[in-house]
């Protein structure tokens, strides 16, 4: 109940607040965005499959977030950035489609 | 991940789960045997996440991950027909889902909150910052953008200075036309002065024939305009002084005798005194007149008393009014104009 809240305080804050990005962090966030999808349909799955553990979510948010944001860093120091975050985006897509198909099947058994 | 706990774990959750919900399914075409131990286990584990203990996760995890070494036995009927593979032995992900959802919150839900709040303001705010495309781009499609805003700079640039040169054209015409007006209307005036339609001032001599017994004919009057012209006068007005008539003379300037004693000069009566005004350099007109059995000296063997006064500043005001030729028309040209 609390994270669904959280959730919705999170994007009622980013309409709210007009932060801008930092201009450092812009090339990361969108990398960050879809790790922390990641991470976040891994942790229903989890909770789907009764395995959940909000430390072990905490940690593998983070860890997401930090190394796809840090591949994409070094991708942009070694001047291959778009191509190693096109391949983070690829990975972090394949990974959220599996965890939302088996979501899927978890809950309308097909 | 350095830690040993975490470290597998967190490959179990999202990616590496797949392995274990793989090999459960795998194994329940054989229900008799397997189903209750997998209900077993699950059973533990949903308990567990009711309970929410970190060390019971764990331990529940680990017994997720046990059976994998065993399950190798198992693949070699993996795809049994009729196997219902996605039948849930145990409560149902949607069941567990629903508890998760509405179990009692406890203090290790608050970081989740806040790290899936993080995630809902940073995505808005992305989405909100995508309407500046040029922030996001990365390195190569700046360059790409650059390049064509730059031949697109360069082609305005050429535009520009193709419209600069056709301005200049333009301008330069206007000067020209400006130019050619101004030379225009120089010729109208000087032409105007020469054809008696405008006034002219300037140094040049008065002469003032008085002629009581009107002996000065128009052929003597005649000699001494044409004198006047030979030596460069350049507009002349004649008056007659007794019936105050004054006339502009002209190329077309007729002089005339119809009876003896009467003069017309240009159609009009002149009587005596005449007054001729000429305006050219004075000294040459002086000359002119006033040489050996010259015009004055005719003049004066009429019995006529001729005197010539020179000025600096004269003025012929009389105008001629020109009338358009009536059967002298411009020959066609031949050739450029002129």
């Amino acid at each position: 109940m609390i994270p669904i809240a959280g959730l919705v305080i999170g994007i009622l804050a980013g309409f709210v607040f007009d932060v801008s990005v930092p201009l450092e962090l812009q090339p990361y966030l969108p990398i960050a965005i879809v790790a922390a999808l990641d991470a976040v349909f891994g942790g229903i799955r989890a909770v789907i499959e009764g395995i959940f553990n909000d430390k072990v979510f905490v940690v593998s948010f983070i860890a997401n977030v930090l190394i796809a944001a840090f591949i994409v860093f070094l991708g942009d120091q070694l001047g291959v950035g778009s191509q190693l975050s096109t391949a983070v985006i690829v990975v972090l897509g394949i990974r959220i489609f599996t965890n939302v198909a088996t979501i899927r099947r978890h809950i309308f058994h097909a | 991940m350095p830690d040993q706990t975490s470290g597998p774990s967190d490959d179990a959750e999202p990616g590496g789960a797949p392995r274990h919900a793989h090999h459960r399914h795998e194994d329940r075409p054989e229900p008799d045997v397997v189903a209750p131990d997998v209900a077993a286990t699950d059973e533990v584990s949903d308990e567990t996440v009711q309970d929410e203990t970190v060390g019971d996760e764990t331990v529940g995890d680990e017994d997720e991950a046990t059976p994998e070494p065993a399950t190798p036995v198992a693949p070699p009927q993996p795809f049994l027909p009729g196997g219902s593979r996605f039948t849930p032995a145990a409560p149902s992900g949607t069941r567990r889902l629903w508890n998760a959802v509405t179990q009692k919150p406890d203090g290790g839900q608050v970081l989740v909150a806040v790290l899936v709040a993080l995630l809902g303001f940073g995505a808005v705010l992305q989405v909100r910052a995508d309407d500046d495309a040029l922030a996001n781009a990365r390195r190569d499609d700046l360059v790409q953008i650059l390049d064509g805003l730059r031949r697109q700079a360069d082609r305005l640039d050429d535009h520009v200075a193709e419209l600069e040169s056709d301005r200049r054209d333009l301008v330069s015409g206007a000067d020209t036309e400006a130019a050619a007006l101004e030379q225009a209307q120089e010729r109208a005036r000087s032409t105007g002065v020469l054809a008696g339609t405008i006034a002219a001032s300037g140094p040049g001599i008065i002469l003032t024939i008085s002629d009581p017994d009107r002996e000065v004919n128009a052929y003597t009057m005649l000699r001494a305009i044409n004198e006047l012209r030979v030596a460069g006068a350049e507009a002349i007005q004649m008056r007659g002084g007794g019936n105050d008539e004054a006339v502009r003379v002209v190329a077309s300037t007729a002089f005339e005798n119809p009876r003896p004693g009467v003069l017309t000069v240009g159609g009009k009566e002149l009587e005596p005194p005449y007054e001729i005004v000429a305006i050219g350099e004075p000294g040459e007109l002086t000359g002119s007149m006033t040489f050996a059995n010259g015009v004055i000296a005719s003049m004066e063997q009429d019995g006529a008393e001729a005197t010539v006064d020179e000025y600096d500043d004269l003025t012929v005001d009389v105008l001629h009014e020109p009338q358009p030729p009536q059967y002298a028309r411009p020959a066609p040209e031949d050739g450029d104009d002129e």
